[in-house]
């Protein structure tokens, strides 16, 4: 007898615990309180209202990437506040994704059916990547002619497809820059060799400066951080400043990067002394070895680094432009929103409310923008007002260079441009690996068309 | 002669116990310096000399894990109605430490009596098809789970259960493993006593319940924690299955954070302490237990 | 036994038994034919096909499989999945059995605190321990490089993850660790049921330690030795976590395995029908390998 008391309690445990977890389950298309916000009534009341249909009371996924605060829940939390006070009857939820296993993360949930509604980041995956395999949707009624206007027709360029289509909604640029730890430069009597006024340097020079900090006993200068995902614009940028090459063809159809330039600079940082290609870091790694002094310069860097690591840093920093022998050209960021096509109309006119008021509403806008801590894609007057650190990074925006990110192919080429840093680190001929991944990133970009 | 052998024998013996007692703590190490390190200060966890024991005891790393992201504590989902009543919030490591129990407690449940039913019966019912299925999940038994990875998330996708904890479950109960076990058990129940139910006018089932379970518990008792501890680390289901962060178990949360903070050791480490020590703790509680179900599972597998 | 019993065995009563057999097979063969069987099928289907994201499927036969074999990337991962296997299987086992011969008999706490050590990496999880590994490895400030430099074993700083002579060599290491803790605690049990009064006979008769252990302990304890093997040939096969959070496959596809690879092609690169492939070859691979073993296994 004591057996089957066993046995029913085993199985009502059982059946408690399915209870629980069909919660678990379904909450994830039907609640799923923004972490930290809702409260259990909310959730009732908005899954309640859910059932209405129409836009009233739909629910929105939003999905970022770690784009300066925007990768902060509590930051994330009051922004959508803002929204919710206006538009009370649009649930959102977000997700927080990391540039190491986001993609990856993205990629599942499309084949799970579950891809969020909204996804904040860049062109080079809402265009290049998910627009142009057709699971976003066409972002044609935000792009009205008022906002065609404004926007800067460089960023607008870069968020329309091959197809003329747009699939993205910019919110926020920036320039990324490389940066130096002037402490250890100016003990290494290296400073003589750069431009501190203007943040440049020529090629020339910075061989001079590493190797003059490669002296005074600094084994670790800079590292060409090559395990994989994020960062890689930073990589890009060295290679293909120092001597001047391109990463695509002009009309970005056809990918570059085995030029002679290109070759003699991946050569070039593989012969330099106090700069190693590392495959076992990540760009967050480089960014994280910079600020702790263990590194004397990073290539992965923007102003929402320095502004997000402050209270690590214990030494001047001094963001620089990629050394060059010409004028510099940066990489730009772009960052915006896309919405997934998920099939529900309500859905989608509810992430377009939210991106109208997120990047368009006159208040809302610089909030949304400083958030992220770079500049607008539009004029809204100068936001960063007394802000010394903006004003200091400003400089560097002039320097933007072609926004080619949007070539066919990316999410192959991004991969492919890892490994083939990690074959020249391993000692394989430059132009073999260049070609090889020529070779593969065109393949794709072909593909693609 | 037989004294110099006793004194070289124990030589070696000393010499081995030795050798071992240092490769212990190297096992030991990574496990000290995760519980230490979520302890330590930034300032000591980032030193280029690692500091060997913490000069200063903080929980700034734990306050930080803790405070990071939040998640309601559960959610039960009525069916059919679209009411969720949803638990209060708490720290998202917290509601990863339940998922993560949760899906091994129910993974343990449904591969312990699914697998009990079905050994029994591989064992001990003469049926059409017998061979056929045996063979079939003899087979089955040695591929990776991961092979079929691409097929497997399509297919959940495609019953809408991409993204929950069931997604994880379902393909570890549906290994056939502990069938096979099961049935390895099985084999032992005497015929007899079957037979002698039978004329009792015992039908199938209380046959099964009455006579075959209880000779075949330690074999449950096995099963039970070896699907326990293999469904706890079953990082690559979880990892394809999972995505909101409320959903996550705790070595995915680990693996998030571990990506997002690249180097902010200590909080790395107050994560990895939380996944590592709850099981720990279980293990030392049941490690009698742990320890004769490998062993049985080893004799009868 | 019961079978004989009841050798003639009438239709009704075959019936009656496969009925009965299929009720208590049922919510097994639920989950067994929906999570294994049925996947499996599919991949052995799409893997002919060129299957990507958001577009119909493409039949294109067997050029999935043609690719695979001219795909030096995944030739590579075939031969570090076999140096995985072929190392850590034989390692895992002689070490685990030295561990335990020299354990076994201490007094019961040590034995116990020694097994109970062994088996934390276990519990603890791959990913957990990944962590603390990461940290050791690294190449500015880990400790197998400070402990080196400092007592002058190593000139100067290894890039342990990040050089492809030493990567998948650090990647063994750590799946050792965390592998060695069953073999451990089977061979500790296995060696206490050893018959002891053959081992006294043995010895009285003059045998060395040696021919002792040799002689009569291990064909004694060779049925575990089998277990073992092929539970540590499973586990090397499915190496994933250390891969994806240490090296993500490189430097230069160095630490790529097949289960790596597939994941990779998968989620990176959106190729579904060709990572089919890569599982079915692996998948025969495998059922090739567990024959052979059964085979062995039948012949003791």
């Amino acid at each position: 007898m004591k057996k089957r008391k066993i046995m029913a309690m085993a199985l009502s445990c059982l059946m408690v615990l399915s209870a629980v977890g069909c919660g678990n389950g379904d909450s994830g298309s039907t609640s799923g309180s923004a972490a930290g916000t809702g409260s259990s009534a909310a959730t009732n009341q908005s899954s309640a209202q859910a059932q209405t249909g129409g836009t009233e009371g739909a629910e929105i996924t939003l999905w970022t990437y770690p784009i300066g605060k925007w990768g902060d829940s509590a930051t994330v939390d009051g922004l959508i506040a803002n929204f919710n006070a206006v538009h009370p009857e649009i649930k959102v939820t977000v997700e927080y994704l990391d540039y190491s296993n986001g993609d990856d993360q993205i990629n599942t949930a499309i084949e799970g059916n579950q891809a969020p509604d909204i996804v904040l980041e860049g062109p080079e995956r809402l265009v290049a990547n998910w627009g142009a395999k057709g699971l976003m949707v066409d972002l044609a009624d935000l792009w009205t002619d008022e906002a065609k206007a404004a926007i800067y027709e460089s960023v607008e360029s870069a968020c329309k497809g091959s197809d003329g289509v747009y699939y993205e909604y910019p919110l926020c640029m920036t320039a990324h820059t490389m940066a130096i730890n002037k402490d250890i430069f100016e003990a290494a009597g290296a400073m003589q060799y750069i431009d501190e006024a203007n943040g440049t340097w020529t090629t020339d020079d910075f061989i001079k400066a590493v190797q003059a900090v490669y002296d005074s006993g600094q084994a670790n200068v800079g590292a060409v951080y090559c395990n994989g995902q994020g960062g890689d614009q930073g990589t890009r940028a060295l290679v293909n400043n120092l001597y001047g090459g391109t990463f695509t063809n002009a009309e970005h159809t056809e990918y570059t990067a085995n030029s002679e330039e290109n070759i003699k600079a991946l050569q070039l940082l593989y012969d330099m002394d106090g700069i190693n290609y590392d495959a076992s870091i990540v760009g967050g790694d480089e960014i994280n070895m910079f600020c702790n002094g263990t590194l004397a310069m990073a290539f992965c860097w923007n102003i929402a680094q320095e502004k997000n690591n402050l209270d690590k840093i214990n030494f001047d920093v001094l963001p620089m432009a990629f050394p060059s022998t010409g004028d510099p050209k940066l990489c730009g960021g772009i960052w915006g929103f896309g919405i997934f096509n998920n099939g529900d109309e309500a859905k989608i006119a509810a992430a377009k409310t939210f991106i109208d008021f997120m990047a368009n509403d006159e208040k809302q806008a610089v909030e949304s923008v400083k958030a992220s801590s770079y500049w607008p894609v539009k004029d809204l007057g100068n936001i960063y007002e007394g802000d010394d650190l903006m004003t200091e990074y400003s400089k560097f925006v002039p320097y933007m260079g072609d926004y080619y990110q949007v070539v066919g192919g990316w999410a192959e080429a991004r991969t492919a441009w890892w490994n083939m840093l990690q074959q020249v680190g391993s000692g394989v001929d430059v132009k073999t690996a260049v070609e090889e991944f020529v070779a593969t990133s065109n393949a794709a970009a072909n593909a693609a068309q | 002669m037989k004294h110099k052998r006793f004194n070289r024998s124990t030589c070696y013996k000393i010499l081995s116990v030795a050798v071992i007692t240092i490769l212990a703590v190297l096992f030991a190490f990574p496990l000290y310096w995760i519980i230490t390190g979520s302890f330590k200060t930034s300032a000591a966890i980032n030193a280029t000399t690692p500091q060997w024991w913490p000069e200063e005891w903080v929980l700034a790393n734990y306050q930080k894990l803790f405070s990071r992201q939040y998640a309601p504590l559960w959610e039960i989902h009525i069916p059919f109605t679209g009411f969720t009543f949803a638990g209060p919030d708490v720290p998202a490591a917290i509601r990863w430490l339940l998922n993560t129990v949760f899906m091994a407690v129910a993974a343990m449940l449904f591969t312990c009596i699914t697998s009990a039913m079905a050994g029994y019966a591989l064992a001990k019912k003469r049926f059409l098809g017998r061979t056929l299925v045996f063979s079939l999940i003899v087979c089955a038994m040695a591929l990776p789970k991961q092979v079929i990875l691409i097929p497997l998330l399509r297919e959940m996708a495609s019953l809408e259960l991409y993204n929950t904890i069931w997604a994880v479950i379902f393909p570890i109960v549906g290994w056939p493993f502990g069938v096979f076990l099961m049935k390895q058990f099985s084999e032992g129940i005497p015929g007899e006593m079957m037979e002698a139910a039978k004329i009792d006018g015992a039908g199938e089932w209380k046959t099964f319940y009455t006579i075959a379970l209880p000779l075949i518990k330690p074999g449950i008792g096995a099963l039970a924690i070896f699907t326990f501890i293999n469904s706890w680390n079953d990082y690559f289901m979880q990892l394809i299955m999972l995505t909101s962060t409320k959903n996550l178990t705790i070595p995915l949360g680990i693996a998030k954070l571990q990506a997002e903070n690249a180097m902010d050791f200590g909080l790395i480490m107050a994560g990895a302490s939380l996944a590592a020590i709850p099981i720990i703790i279980i293990f030392l509680i049941f490690q009698k237990y742990f320890t004769k179900g490998i062993t049985m599972g080893a004799v009868k597998g | 036994m019961a079978a004989e019993k009841k050798n003639p065995m009438s239709k009704a009563l075959v019936r009656r038994e496969t009925i009965a057999g299929y009720a208590f097979m049922l919510p097994s063969l639920v989950f067994f034919l929906g999570f294994v069987i049925y996947p499996m099928v599919q991949c052995v289907i799409t893997s002919f096909f060129d299957a990507t994201m958001n577009r119909e499927d493409i039949f294109i036969g067997l050029a999935n499989y043609t690719e695979l074999f001219q795909d030096t990337v995944f030739l590579g991962a075939l031969r570090n999945t076999a140096v995985i296997v072929i190392v850590s299987v034989p390692v895992v086992c002689i070490f685990s059995l030295w561990v335990s011969s020299v354990i076994y008999d201490l007094k019961g706490a040590a034995c116990s605190a020694f097994r109970c050590i062994f088996y934390l990496p276990v519990v603890t999880g791959s990913v957990a321990v990944t962590v603390v590994w990461k940290w050791m490895f690294n190449n500015y400030y880990g400790i197998f490089n400070y402990v080196g430099t400092s007592t002058g074993l190593l000139k100067q700083n290894i890039n342990w993850l990040g050089d492809e002579r030493y990567a998948l060599g650090c990647i063994i290491l750590i799946l050792l660790t965390t592998s060695v803790g069953q073999p451990i605690v089977l061979y500790v049990s296995a060696l206490n049921n050893v018959d002891q009064s053959l081992v006294e006979a043995a010895e009285v008769d003059g045998a060395t330690k040696f021919q002792c252990f040799w002689k009569i302990k291990w064909p004694q304890i060779m049925p575990t030795t089998l277990y073992i093997l092929v539970i540590t040939t499973i586990n090397s096969f499915q190496c994933f976590a250390l891969i994806q959070l240490l090296t993500s496959g490189g430097p230069n596809h160095s630490t790529d395995t097949i289960m790596y690879y597939i994941y990779y092609n998968a989620f990176k690169l959106y190729r579904y029908g060709y990572g089919n492939a890569m599982g079915v070859v692996l998948a025969v691979i495998i059922a090739v390998l567990s024959a052979v073993q059964f085979k062995l296994a039948e012949r003791d």
